[in-house]
């Protein structure tokens, strides 16, 4: 549905006059910054001088009613609508395929109090993620949402994409979180989907919204379920022989129905990588591994303030520093080109890379797998509960190796790249794959997807948020190419290759990260005949399909 | 139809399901709960035995434009006066009754929607793996009856509701054609479609089969009882407990004139409450979560009973108890945790106003709220007649609802245009439970 021109200025005259023109733009600035989101792939792009779709306007509502005022002018001139919360999302589901207005939440940034009786509280969708979490902490309670994309993003976005958060093996993902959520639909009205006491008959319209990507409407605000704040935090880091003795020690953990707020297992690589990067020369493992580590800081809760000074870290990881080095502007010429060459060689044969890297990873560490957890909540019970699983996880043939390593992966788990661009500068691109099956065809999974992307980039992943029923697995991958064509050629590789084996082994294409454009492809091959479901409730909700097109596979 | 083409359309049928599964006389009607009178229009007591049975009915049904109305084991279907002119299939789950696999390593059981979680648990038990903490009462429903009609109750604070252990299911569509959603853990590809199938009562989609979480035994399990100042001081114990992280198996609170009656003279005086706890998982870890429970009680003024009112209750909770069973609860009702005692309050007034005495429960806790089941005596403690007792629960609920509670098959106004659009989008011929819902 492209609008017509038409379409275009009298939407343009009738969303000013709803909202002023402070909050309408049609700035080149604005318009280039709402033209895409995260996703690696559009980076391509951009590398190339290309220029991407843009909105044909930017809107800032304050409120729902306002929001719902322009899906109706959006409806009146066949305008599409797409949400933006923070823009963080990493599969293009923002992108305005057909221009039209994006409809920006970051100005409805309300939070009630907490309502101590039903432990809710009831936040607007266009609240950023740390602020929302510090207000509750400040409070005394936490949400116990931690994605690595806290700082940049909403609490709309993590609605509209089922979003897990590191510590959602004790606190559950998004969707087990909210009680009840506000929608404008696509037909312009207002609706609350609140369950009371699960009284209600029918569907649960809740469960039917979370996860739709604006494509049946756009969540104004939320009642999420939050937690008193941790008053102990128990860390351990465990060696296993390898990844399948890992795997099944947090299966026996979460099927003695512990809950560890979070719990990660690193392959072999992974853990290699991990350990390169951990600064452990300080015979970190050797600490007293009776030692419990100290209960979270009063006001500190389990946010650390973002470092604003980049670190080695803040570079993406290990693939981010391998492919880093080809842009490193402090090394002479010929040995800058010599390393950029070197690396180009290496990621240009991935199968040659992930062979010789995992044999490489496995003889200098010698150390397996390691296996963070740790868990939290009120004292008494998280002693007795961590109590439990760290007996499991040696039971389980876990070397205990003390707190220092899950201190580690607590300071550092928010050091992710926002510097991507430089990668991608060069042709190299780095990505993440996150896939989810049951316990009995984790592994199988595991070796499918992982052998899908080996062969065209060097790849290495872990376990983690796992349930008693299954768990998810996370997959890095790093890849290059020469030209334009090359990369998205083998990235587009990578996502087909890597997500059908995902699903021919019985698992499913996206844990928590969503689908938007990316993997929208396979959703057919994901829901089968229930898309018929999904296509009827777009029909429902968006009767003239202006939400969001171009995502979901809709 | 006339006569000819009905005796064309049962021998239709009875090719699909064998002639024995094909009913129709007003007496067989009457074992589902079905009267049959002058007037109506025919129906047929249909009992399916496979997913593939169930798909050819309703593409039959389809057809001929005739409604499908499900049929489990506790939910008798009455037919609506919307559907009495209409043909209907009286669709029943009951021989659709296996478990088709259990995986052992993932504790999922994938089982046909027939089977009742009383049989599940059954087949379950001797392997020590159970479907979870729910309440034994709702077990005796049908796995598919249960998940196709929402209500409070089949949950439990350690193993959470029911239809969040739904991991994927299998339904057949108003056509006749099959949808299946795919098992996961947890996914990000959109809505959870599996939820537009729980609570629709049957009118988008015939629940077949469903894949279900399940759970270890408990390896022990404990119980405790602590009596509590009032009535406000227990239900306030149980949110601070489960604030606390607490995670019992069953918690359940009496005021005083029911814990009089439910677990004998002395158990506490009048105006008090009693909280009976019921914890499991390991050990330890059962031992804290009845600590926890018994710390917040302290807190709230309480003082320990020992395990012996505990055992009374769980007695009877599981069948155990072949005592006379106490006076039935005449209303039930869903409050949120801050409406729970502003409930409770406006029921004993409109008792008392009313010349009667009520006394309550409240039960089922989770993290929406709790269920108050109330009974209505004379004030001397003899039953009510059964016209008295009709006016008395009227006006409670009244007031309950004025109170904030919410009665029980509460429509969300607010959704019902939604739904309405949904089923036309997959039932455009309203063959699917058609008096249900949105009527």
């Amino acid at each position: 549905m492209v609008p017509t021109a038409a379409a275009v200025d009298a939407f343009g005259r009738d969303v000013t006059n709803l909202l002023g023109d402070k909050r309408v733009s049609t700035r080149e600035t604005d318009l280039s910054a709402y033209s895409r989101d995260m996703w690696p792939r559009l980076l391509f792009a951009i590398r190339d001088g290309a220029r991407l779709q843009a909105p044909h306007f930017v809107a800032w509502p304050e409120s729902a009613r306002e929001t719902a005022s322009v899906v109706e002018l959006a409806r009146k001139h066949g305008l599409p609508i797409i949400p933006y919360g923070g823009g963080s999302g990493v599969c293009g589901g923002t992108v305005p395929v057909h221009g039209g207005v994006t409809v920006d939440l970051k100005r409805m940034t309300e939070m009630s109090t907490v309502d101590r009786d039903s432990m809710t509280c009831n936040v607007e969708a266009g609240l950023n993620g740390e602020r929302f979490e510090r207000a509750l902490e400040h409070r005394g309670y936490t949400l116990g949402h931690f994605p690595s994309s806290i700082y940049c993003s909403t609490v709309g976005g993590w609605l509209a994409t089922r979003a897990a958060g590191q510590m959602s093996t004790k606190y559950g993902k998004i969707e087990d979180r909210v009680a009840g959520v506000t929608v404008v639909t696509g037909r312009g009205e207002i609706i609350e989907t609140d369950e009371l006491a699960r009284a209600s008959t029918g569907p649960n319209w809740t469960q039917l919204i979370v996860g739709s990507e604006g494509t049946l409407g756009i969540i104004t605000s939320a009642r999420l379920r939050v937690s008193l704040q941790p008053s102990l935090r128990l860390l351990r880091g465990f060696e296993f022989e390898d990844v399948t003795a890992g795997v099944e020690a947090i299966r026996r953990v979460m099927q003695r129905g512990l809950k560890p707020a979070v719990v990660r297992l690193y392959d072999e690589f992974d853990t290699f990588v991990h350990s390169l990067g951990s600064n452990h020369d300080n015979g970190a493992y050797g600490l007293d591994p009776k030692r419990f580590a100290p209960a979270p800081k009063p006001g500190g809760g389990a946010l650390p303030a973002i470092n604003r000074r980049p670190t080695e870290a803040d570079d993406g990881g290990f693939f981010g520093r391998l492919v880093g080095s080809l842009v490193s502007g402090d090394r002479r010429g010929s040995r800058r080109a010599l390393q950029r060459g070197l690396v180009a060689a290496a990621l240009s044969r991935p199968r040659l890379f992930n062979t010789v890297a995992g044999a490489v990873a496995e003889r200098l560490s010698r150390r397996g797998c390691l296996l963070i957890v740790g868990l939290e909540g009120s004292r008494i019970r998280t002693e007795a509960e961590a109590g439990l699983a760290f007996a499991e996880l040696e039971r389980a043939g876990g070397k205990n190796l003390g707190e220092e390593p899950g201190r580690q992966w607590l300071e550092h788990r928010y050091a992710v790249s926002y510097k991507m661009s430089k990668v991608f500068a060069q042709g190299a691109f780095v990505d993440t794959m996150e896939v989810a099956s049951t316990w009995e065809r984790l592994l199988d999974m595991y070796d499918a997807v992982k052998q899908a992307i080996g062969r065209h980039a060097a790849v290495m992943a872990h376990f983690s948020h796992a349930y008693s029923e299954g768990c998810s697995i996370y997959f890095s991958f790093a890849g290059y190419g020469e030209t334009r064509a090359e990369s998205e050629r083998i990235y587009d590789s990578i996502w087909r290759e890597g997500l059908a084996a995902a699903s021919r082994a019985g698992g499913t294409i996206s844990h928590h990260h969503g689908v938007g454009m990316l993997k929208a492809p396979m959703m057919a091959t994901e829901h089968r005949d229930a898309m018929r479901i999904f296509r009827a409730l777009k029909t429902t909700f968006d009767p003239d399909g202006i939400m969001n097109p171009g995502k979901l596979g809709l | 139809m006339n006569q000819a083409q009905r005796k064309q359309l049962v021998e239709e049928l009875a090719a699909v399901v064998g002639r024995e599964h094909v009913q129709h006389t007003p007496r067989a009607l009457r074992e589902i709960g079905v009267e049959h009178r002058d007037g109506d229009a025919p129906a047929w007591w249909l009992r399916p035995g496979s997913a593939a049975e169930v798909s050819e009915l309703i593409r039959i049904a389809a057809r001929e434009r005739v409604a499908v109305i499900p049929v489990g084991t506790l939910a008798r279907a009455p037919r609506a006066d919307a559907v009495r002119k209409r043909l209907c299939f009286f669709v029943d789950s009951r021989r659709m009754d296996h478990v088709l696999h259990l995986d052992e390593t993932s504790l999922i059981v994938h089982v046909q929607a027939g089977l009742t979680a009383h049989a599940l648990e059954t087949i379950l038990a001797p392997r020590g793996l159970t479907i979870g903490d729910y309440p034994p009462s709702a077990l005796n429903a049908t796995i598919g009856g249960l998940l196709a009609v929402r209500t409070p109750g089949k949950s439990s604070p350690r193993h959470g509701f029911l239809e969040d252990a739904v991991l994927g299911l299998s339904a057949v569509m108003a056509d006749g054609s099959p949808v299946h959603t795919r098992v996961a853990p947890r996914r990000a590809t959109g809505p959870d479609l599996a939820r537009a199938l729980c609570g629709c009562e049957g009118t988008l989609g015939l629940i077949t089969s469903v894949v279900l979480r399940i759970h270890r035994r408990a390896e022990s399990r404990l119980l405790d009882a602590h009596v509590l100042p009032s009535f406000d001081a227990a239900v306030s114990s149980v949110r601070l407990a489960l604030r606390e992280d607490a995670s019992p198996a069953a918690i359940r609170v009496y005021d005083g004139a029911e814990a009089l009656a439910h677990l004998g003279e002395g158990v506490c005086r009048r105006g008090e409450a009693v909280l009976v706890v019921a914890t499991a998982g390991p050990t330890d870890l059962a031992a804290v979560d009845r600590d926890l429970v018994a710390s917040a009680a302290n807190a709230m003024g309480g003082r320990p009973l020992g395990a012996g009112p505990a055992e009374i209750w769980w007695r009877r909770r599981t069948g155990h108890d072949d005592g006379p069973p106490p006076l039935a609860a005449a209303l039930q009702i869903a409050a949120t945790p801050g409406n729970q005692m502003p409930v409770y309050r406006a029921v004993l007034e409109a008792a008392e106003s009313a010349g009667a005495a009520a006394r309550a429960h409240a039960s089922r806790f989770d993290a929406d709220g709790a269920v108050i089941f109330f009974a209505f005596t004379q004030r001397d403690g003899e039953p009510l007649d059964d016209e008295t007792l009709a006016r008395i629960v009227d006006a409670a609920a009244e007031v309950a609802q004025a109170a904030g509670a919410i009665p029980l098959g509460y429509t969300n106004p607010e959704v019902n245009a939604y739904l309405v659009s949904l089923r036309q989008q997959l039932d455009p011929h309203d063959i699917m439970n058609p008096a249900a819902l949105t009527r």
